[in-house]
């Protein structure tokens, strides 16, 4: 990562710079974070620009994306004072999947004890996937060990077994569309240190650990896709992207009151509510003001009821996946909105009588630093970036050469 | 009534009765006692039990060196491998014949087997043939269905024209609380129907003739279902009673049938029969058929009465019909609805009532699939037309397409729903659903 200036006069050489950047389907947004040397987290800068060329999570449109990453970065590296060199890229879009697999190593030493290279070897085999040609790993994370048929096993090296089976969870896109971001940042003469699915990284950042403990659904409302992601037991169990989102609920207003969509969308924000409200049936909204049918209205019951059922349905679909999945009866700790969408009014009771489960509004309480950055569930992706970024340090302690080492791990992800 | 198999020397044709299996051998024997002079009889079983209670028609015993007599217990092959053993002696009774008429009951074992084979043979002495006969009710199982529809197809196969009647017919017409005698009488008197409208037309002295000739040319080498309808009525608006009545008949329910005949043979017999009724009868027939040749005819009746009896025959261009569908002609839907095959059902209109209103409340059901698979025919019993139609069904081709059901163009929406921004993005399809189409469209929500 080298030298950086101007230098933050503060902890000169101690200190790590660690970059988030989303590049959302509403706006592209980036988050500085500074890593002490004693690992805690705080944020010094945010950078956002509206997002004009990504539609469902997903770059449509190259050169306006790289302008609107540009301005982020830019506005990011002002705020926070430094240069910005390297990022870890959000990446999503409904061609991420996640499932789940379990690796098999028996233990042929004559003890039986269980070494470290035992340990390697079985998440070796886990990753061994059967992918599509045209897919490859994002993630391979490890959930829990199970020897001899014991379950729940964190770490089990040192313990006596004759097999160890070890379960992860993959998460994995088609390789021509994750490649799209990461050429994008390049194109900006940026590293990109890692990728992670935006699921995980929202997730990161707003949940503590007793919530991970417990079991936690994290939904991510985003503009352009609907991301997912459930904790039992300390670990990610499942993980999903639905490429629905809150421009679908505006596109929904537009067709539905016939309005323009620019006018739908500031429609959402002004009176949107995920609940219809009782009173709400006789309300008009005068659009005369910026309509060009003087004495246009629209009738605010209708459009909380085509946002509500749009959103409604959003949760049931999610609610149908976890059901499947099994883990409905896990999440003892509930459900955690965060994303733009998490801003509605109203969306936690209608979260809440979906999932009959408590919810709650996710604030990024891990990391210390800019209030409006950890305050707003709809940075939740980019703070969580960084905090991936400071698990992948630490996972690879910081040594010289240290980002070309990162580089060569996405090359390896990427470089097939 | 015994008749000798020497020709007839009047200018009548040589019509020849031939009973098969238990159902044809007592159908045989009730037209040998009250059909029109000039008809051979012959009750042709497997069964000596029930040749034994033959009277009327010459009997004669299929098998002997086989089933010795003793039936064939539903099997069809065995049934087939008697009458194939006879084959000599049965050349013999069909020989110079003109019109055969091979009456069966199919789902047992004799008719169902050896019909084809008679009717091969009576094709070979070069009659006109014609299988009359009766499928099972649908509450005597699938099996005993499956083998009655594979015998109906494989006779259709070689004979002009079946006219078939389904038992489960009577059950729609009826009402499930007929009581099984009359159920059984009411499907005898189906078939005798067919057997002597056809006849009485050809032997009837007519005032208005339809001929042998004008039969044959209906019928010949179209190895089609057809069917016969007589009806008879009486009083003052006996020709409108008659209409009402072929209307009603499930061969013709609502006039479908009609429409999609090649060839009509009307034939109208009574006392004093006046043009007015005439021009309503054929008036009312010619109202339901589009292109069919009509041949009307009218006969003063032999024997006395008021009533005037009208017999139609209809007769279908030579088409295969698929299995499947041919199951569902068999079996029209109470319902009057397009059965689950997938095909409409060509005798069940859906906006006629008068029939089916009348028995409200029948809870008929059409079955279920067509497992009989057919014996591929022989070399001699395909004709031409025969063997471009099963080329055609070989090729998937649904043959008969304009007669089905018409196809009717489907309402549109009203409002094209558009995607607006998503128009040209990647579809978001989730379990068939396209979540980019607004909710409260797809959950039909109103908004008003």
């Amino acid at each position: 990562m080298g030298e950086r200036w101007p230098v933050n006069k503060q902890n000169v050489s101690n200190s790590q710079i660690i970059v988030g950047l989303e590049i959302g389907t509403s706006k592209v947004c980036v988050a500085v974070g500074e890593v002490s040397e004693n690992q805690i987290v705080n944020i010094i800068g945010l950078g956002q620009a509206k997002s004009r060329g990504v539609r469902k999570g997903e770059i449509i449109d190259v050169a306006l994306a790289e302008e609107d990453v540009r301005n982020a970065i830019v506005e990011a590296e002002q705020v926070a004072d430094v240069e910005i060199r390297s990022v870890f890229l959000g990446v999503t879009g409904s061609h991420i999947r996640g499932f789940n697999n379990t690796g098999v190593h028996p233990v042929v030493s004559a003890d039986r004890e269980i070494t470290t290279s035992d340990i390697q070897d079985v998440i070796k085999n886990a990753k061994a996937i059967n992918l599509p040609t045209d897919h490859s790993v994002v993630h391979v994370i490890r959930q829990h060990f199970r020897v001899d048929g014991q379950d729940g096993v964190l770490n089990p090296e040192g313990m006596l077994g004759a097999k160890i089976e070890v379960d992860v969870h993959v998460v994995s896109g088609r390789y021509n569309r994750l490649q799209n971001p990461i050429r994008l940042v390049n194109g900006l003469h940026l590293e990109v240190d890692n990728i992670s699915s935006c699921a995980l990284a929202s997730s990161l950042a707003i949940l503590s650990p007793e919530q991970k403990e417990l079991g936690t659904l994290v939904i991510d409302l985003g503009a352009g896709v609907t991301e997912y992601a459930v904790y039992s037991a300390g670990v990610i169990k499942h993980t999903g992207v639905m490429a629905v989102g809150g421009d679908h609920v505006s596109n929904d207003l537009a067709y539905g009151l016939k309005v323009p969509l620019a006018r739908a969308e500031q429609l959402k924000i002004d009176h949107g509510s995920a609940l219809i409200d009782l009173e709400a049936g006789d309300r008009e909204i005068d659009l005369s003001d910026d309509s060009l049918i003087p004495g246009r209205q629209v009738n605010l019951g209708h459009m909380q009821k085509i946002m509500s059922m749009r959103l409604q349905e959003t949760f049931e679909l999610i609610a149908r996946d976890i059901g499947q999945a099994g883990l409905i009866e896990y999440l003892r700790a509930g459900v955690v909105l965060c994303g733009g969408g998490a801003r509605i009014p109203q969306i936690t009771r209608l979260a809440r009588e979906v999932f009959n489960l408590p919810v709650a509004i996710g604030r990024a309480s891990t990391v210390s630093g800019v209030k409006n950055a950890l305050d707003e569930p709809e940075f939740a992706t980019p703070v969580g970036l960084i905090k991936f970024g400071v698990f992948q340090s630490q996972a690879n302690p910081r040594r010289a050469g240290f980002g070309r080492a990162i580089r060569r791990q996405v090359a390896a992800f990427f470089g097939r | 009534m015994k008749n000798s198999t020497k020709p007839v020397p009047n200018a009548n044709p040589v019509i020849r009765l031939l009973g098969l299996g238990e159902a044809g051998v007592k159908l045989v024997e009730t037209l040998a006692m009250i059909g029109p002079g000039g008809i051979e009889t012959y009750s042709l079983d497997t069964d000596n039990r029930s040749l034994a209670r033959c009277h009327q028609s010459q009997t004669f015993l299929l098998g002997q060196a086989i089933p010795c007599g003793l039936g064939t217990g539903g099997d069809s092959a065995l049934a087939r491998a008697a009458v194939e053993s006879e084959s000599e002696q049965l050349a013999g009774i069909v020989r110079g014949a003109d019109l055969v008429f091979i009456v069966a009951g199919m789902g047992g074992g004799t008719g169902t087997g050896a019909a084809s084979f008679l009717a091969n043979l009576a094709k070979e002495a070069g009659a006109l043939v014609v299988g009359v006969v009766a499928t099972p009710f649908d509450c005597e199982g699938i099996r005993r269905c499956n083998q009655a529809s594979g015998g109906v197809r494989d006779l259709k196969q070689v004979a002009d024209a079946v006219f078939h009647f389904p038992n489960q017919d009577i059950v729609l017409m009826e009402g499930a609380s007929v009581s099984l005698q009359e159920a059984l009488d009411i499907a005898n008197r189906h078939l005798c129907e067919a057997v002597l409208g056809v006849s009485r037309m050809l032997l009837d002295s007519g005032m208005l003739n339809v001929s042998f000739g004008d039969l044959q040319a209906a019928l010949r080498g179209r190895h089609s279902l057809g069917s016969v309808i007589h009806v008879d009525a009486s009083g003052d608006d006996r020709a409108g009673a008659a209409v009402r009545k072929l209307l009603a008949h499930p061969s013709a329910l609502g006039g479908e049938p009609l429409q999609e005949a090649s060839t009509l043979l009307v034939h109208l017999s009574g006392e004093d029969i006046t043009m007015a009724e005439i021009i309503a009868v054929t008036g009312a027939i010619g109202s339901h058929i589009t292109k069919a040749n009509l041949v009307v005819g009218a006969s003063r009746p032999g024997s006395d009465g008021a009533g005037l009896q009208v017999t139609v025959v209809i007769a279908h261009t030579a088409k295969l019909a698929e299995p499947g569908q041919e199951q569902d002609k068999m079996h029209p839907d109470p319902t009057g609805q397009a059965s689950g095959l997938g095909f409409s059902d060509s005798f069940s209109v859906p906006d006629t009532g008068s029939y089916f209103d009348l028995e409200k409340g029948i809870s008929g059901t059409s079955r279920g699939g067509f497992a009989y698979t057919p014996p591929a025919p022989t070399e001699d019993a395909l004709t031409p037309e025969c063997r471009e139609d099963l080329i055609r069904v070989a090729a998937k081709e649904e043959p008969n397409r304009k007669k089905r059901q018409k196809i009717v163009q489907e309402m549109l929406p009203l409002e094209i729903v558009s995607k607006g921004r998503f128009e040209k993005s990647e579809p978001t399809i989730h379990q068939g659903e396209d979540l980019d189409q607004p909710t409260y469209i797809r959950r039909g929500a109103v908004l008003n």
